[in-house]
């Protein structure tokens, strides 16, 4: 495999040490980049004084405790849930059914309905946002309603299902249809058919985008903010607090955030391992 | 590998699967698009929509130098950001395909765990980090700094900061897998054929992986041109972009349908700049080796 050959400025053996070096690296910069400004947070939610600056004057779990005596974060941590459970739901479903007709099937309009379903992927979140929020203006006006946790809610869904049509397409990409096929000849209805072959073949693609979907819900910052009217989840509720002066409270909110984060990604992980 | 069926479009059992989707970015993305565009060619009266059909927005939009100068200034950050994040991202990428094989996993865990943390949040702490009397002056101060080296926050520089930090991700993955597609065997034939490495990578590598680099452009162009949280947090609002121009004009100025022309052209000129790129592309790819 490495085969030696006469290099102009550099023997093989420097070469493929500059190229580790430079490889590995990255990688080692672009994980402490990304987790900076998190365990910053983390760290400054045990801060026991009043103001997140440093030195700490002490170490304590106190704004933890502020955090469930504050409705405001009792509230949206209610809200935000609500909201990720039932988008991560309709986007799973709808996305995976898409995948399916997107990936699958030969027809007539096959790529109009791939782009359209597909679109929101590459539009801005704010401007998404935006849009939706004049459409249920105009809609509430007409029949009499205000923005709210439905609203975010279908926000959501409409932002999330390309991202689970996508993820959901990688799965039925690599799926063997002649399996299908075997069982319909051994004698099976079509539900049998999704029942026991097309939705465990699936399962983890479907698993996977349920995980991203849950998340993407749960951390969304600008769908909620257009479309949530006076309804705050976690996100917004921690913007409202950036903006009226920082105490500890929100870096202990923020944390507290992560934690389904970090156990989804884990289980995720863990599944797909044992599908392999 | 799965084979592809041939299906009528109202085949009962497509159309099951597909309309769900089909309806509902029909009535919450197309739809809500094109009303976007019916408002932008009305009126407000004291903060009140009025639905008479004028182009005084428009007329409004071309003749302020303003809103043209802010949207330079967007589509030069964004631009920025992409070539930001494709240096920064390919050799990660390479390296997850490549290299760190023990540790893939565990690292894309890691990637995908930072990726799906809430952007508030994550700009927040960067905020912390970054501020006068944050994190990172109190470290380098420790091992003997002066104080306040670290003061790019409320600037440019911050701005610029934010945007690759929650836009990266995007260039990591989508390049992952498309270097992670490529026949090993086209690279092993390179090198029996008597190319170093380097070239190897340089004249294989490289020209397979560009639908990947491509695609995470156009992605990270796209959602760049639409941050707002970024240059409000982190950049303080001093340079505005086209985003925060928009929101404030719903939200402080409540003009929808100012705000909504202004949306479109955002959008219009973000899709322009990507198709030109794209023929330019394609143009040098017909007139000989990139």
């Amino acid at each position: 495999m490495a085969y030696p050959t006469p290099t102009p400025w550099m023997n093989a053996k420097t070469e493929a040490r500059v190229a580790n070096v430079l490889l590995y690296g990255s990688v080692a910069a672009v994980l402490i980049f990304f987790y900076l400004p998190i365990f910053t947070l983390i760290a400054f939610s045990f801060q026991e004084g009043r103001y997140p600056t440093l030195p700490f004057e002490g170490v304590s779990l106190k704004w933890y405790g502020a955090l469930f005596e504050n409705s405001g974060a009792r509230d949206a941590l209610y809200n935000s849930t609500v909201i990720a459970v039932v988008a991560t739901v309709f986007a799973t479903v709808m996305g995976s059914a898409a995948a399916i007709v997107a990936v699958r099937y030969k027809f007539r309009f096959r790529l109009p309905f791939t782009g359209l379903s597909a679109a929101p992927l590459a539009f801005p979140q704010l401007l998404l946002g935006i849009v939706l929020l004049l459409w249920f203006s105009v809609l509430g006006r007409a029949f009499d309603f205000n923005t709210g946790l439905v609203t975010a809610i279908i926000g959501h869904v409409v932002y999330i299902t390309p991202f689970a049509l996508v993820i959901v397409a990688v799965q039925v990409f690599n799926f063997d249809a002649t399996l299908e096929d075997a069982a319909r000849d051994c004698g099976a209805t079509t539900f049998e058919v999704y029942r026991y072959v097309t939705l465990p073949l699936l399962w983890p693609g479907i698993f996977s985008a349920g995980i991203f979907a849950f998340l993407l819900s749960w951390g969304n910052f600008y769908l909620t903010y257009s479309l949530a009217g006076s309804t705050r989840t976690l996100p917004t509720f921690v913007f409202s607090g950036i903006a009226t002066g920082s105490s500890p409270l929100y870096p202990a909110i923020a944390t507290v955030v992560f934690i389904p984060g970090i156990l989804l990604v884990i289980l995720a992980d863990r599944t797909r391992r044992k599908a392999v | 590998m799965s084979g592809e069926i041939d299906r009528s479009w109202r085949d009962p059992e497509l159309l099951v699967k597909a309309l769900p989707s089909v309806i509902l970015q029909t009535a919450f993305f197309l739809a809500p698009l094109l009303m976007t565009v019916a408002l932008t060619f009305q009126q407000t009266k004291n903060y009140q929509l009025q639905w008479t059909w004028s182009l005084f927005v428009w007329t409004d939009i071309f003749s302020k130098g303003h809103y043209w100068t802010i949207l330079g200034h967007t589509l030069f950050m964004a631009i920025t950001c992409v070539i930001l994040c494709l240096v920064i991202a390919f050799p990660v990428a390479y390296a997850l395909a490549t290299r760190v094989r023990a540790y893939q996993n565990h690292v894309k865990v890691l990637i995908t765990f930072a990726f799906l943390t809430d952007a508030t949040l994550k700009t927040f702490g960067w905020v912390l980090f970054l501020d006068k009397n944050g994190a990172a002056n109190y470290l380098l101060q420790q091992i003997g700094f002066p104080p306040a080296v670290v003061d790019i926050l409320f600037t440019d520089w911050a701005t610029m900061l934010g945007m690759v930090y929650n836009l990266l991700s995007f260039a990591i993955f989508t390049i992952y897998l498309s270097i992670d597609a490529i026949d090993r065997s086209l690279i092993l034939a390179a090198y029996d054929a008597g190319a170093s490495k380097f070239r190897a990578f340089w004249e294989v590598t490289l020209p397979l992986a560009r639908p990947g680099i491509w695609a995470a452009s156009v992605l990270i162009f796209l959602l760049a041109v639409g941050v707002f949280l970024e240059p409000k947090v982190l950049g303080g609002g001093k340079s505005p972009m086209s985003a925060e121009l928009i929101r404030q004009t719903f939200e402080t100025r409540v003009n929808w349908p100012l705000g909504a022309a202004l949306t479109l052209v955002l959008m219009t000129v973000a899709v322009f700049v990507v198709l030109l790129f794209n023929r330019v592309y394609s143009l040098k790819r017909h007139m000989g080796p990139v």
